[in-house]
């Protein structure tokens, strides 16, 4: 797939583990790493939503648009 | 996840009857195999039956015969249903019914379903043909309008299961 996942840049500016992140936003450390891996086929607006109010960004700075960045 | 008391139990004896009735199934092939050693000899037949010989008996007799040699053929048919049925009752026992294999394993089913009532129409047409009005084979063959619609209710079941693996790999897939 095409839509890269740019969750470790945004979590080293924030200085967050992942962990963190996950307690946060209450969802499983395994399905946060699954969509920081890009193995994820769909993110919900929830999910999203509570991403980006823990880490006080916008769903542009976590998620990009690589063509040719396809996935196996 | 909360499951309802029915399933409990229900799951259970459907691995317990499935198991049975492969057994049986077994036991229906042997007892076939040795209908078909012993038909050879017409007198004892004949006897059995009280028949009296005669074109139409050894006709009767004849078709007798060829609907045992239909009916092992039916063994393996069988064999294949059950077991794959036995094999999705597990995947449902440990709740994880909604996979591709089950999907397979239903059309696979819904095809030897389909087999089943093609023997069970010529059967039938044996039957009427072997017939006469003063020995009459009355068997369970034929043409069954329950028995299609299990076939087309296995088949529509087999995609059913197909689309239900497709949604949730991508519910597994979804963050």
């Amino acid at each position: 797939m095409a839509i890269a996942v740019k969750l470790d840049d945004m979590l080293h500016d924030r200085r967050m583990t992942l962990t963190e992140l996950a307690d946060r936003i209450g969802i499983t450390l395994a399905n946060l790493s699954i969509l920081k891996t890009g193995k994820a086929r769909a993110i919900r607006f929830s999910t999203l939503d509570a991403i980006c109010t823990a880490l006080g960004c916008q769903p542009g700075d976590i998620l990009r648009f690589e063509p040719g960045q396809e996935e196996i | 996840m909360s499951r309802p008391a029915s399933s409990s139990a229900a799951l259970p004896i459907a691995y317990v009857v499935l198991r049975i009735l492969i057994v049986l199934n077994w036991v229906m092939s042997a007892a076939i195999l040795a209908l078909l050693v012993v038909s050879p000899n017409e007198q004892w037949i004949m006897a059995a039956f009280k028949l009296s010989p005669s074109p139409e008996t050894e006709r009767l007799v004849m078709g007798m015969r060829v609907i045992a040699v239909l009916g092992l053929a039916a063994i393996p048919l069988h064999y294949a249903a059950l077991k794959r049925l036995l094999a999705i009752v597990k995947t449902v026992r440990v709740g994880d019914p909604f996979v591709a294999a089950n999907a397979s394993r239903l059309q696979a089913i819904a095809w030897v379903l389909f087999a089943l009532q093609l023997l069970s129409l010529v059967i039938g047409a044996i039957a009427k043909a072997v017939s006469t009005p003063a020995h009459p084979l009355n068997l369970d063959a034929g043409f069954s309008i329950n028995g299609w619609l299990a076939v087309l209710l296995t088949f529509v079941l087999a995609r059913v299961f197909a689309e239900g693996a497709l949604m949730r790999e991508d519910l597994e897939r979804t963050v």
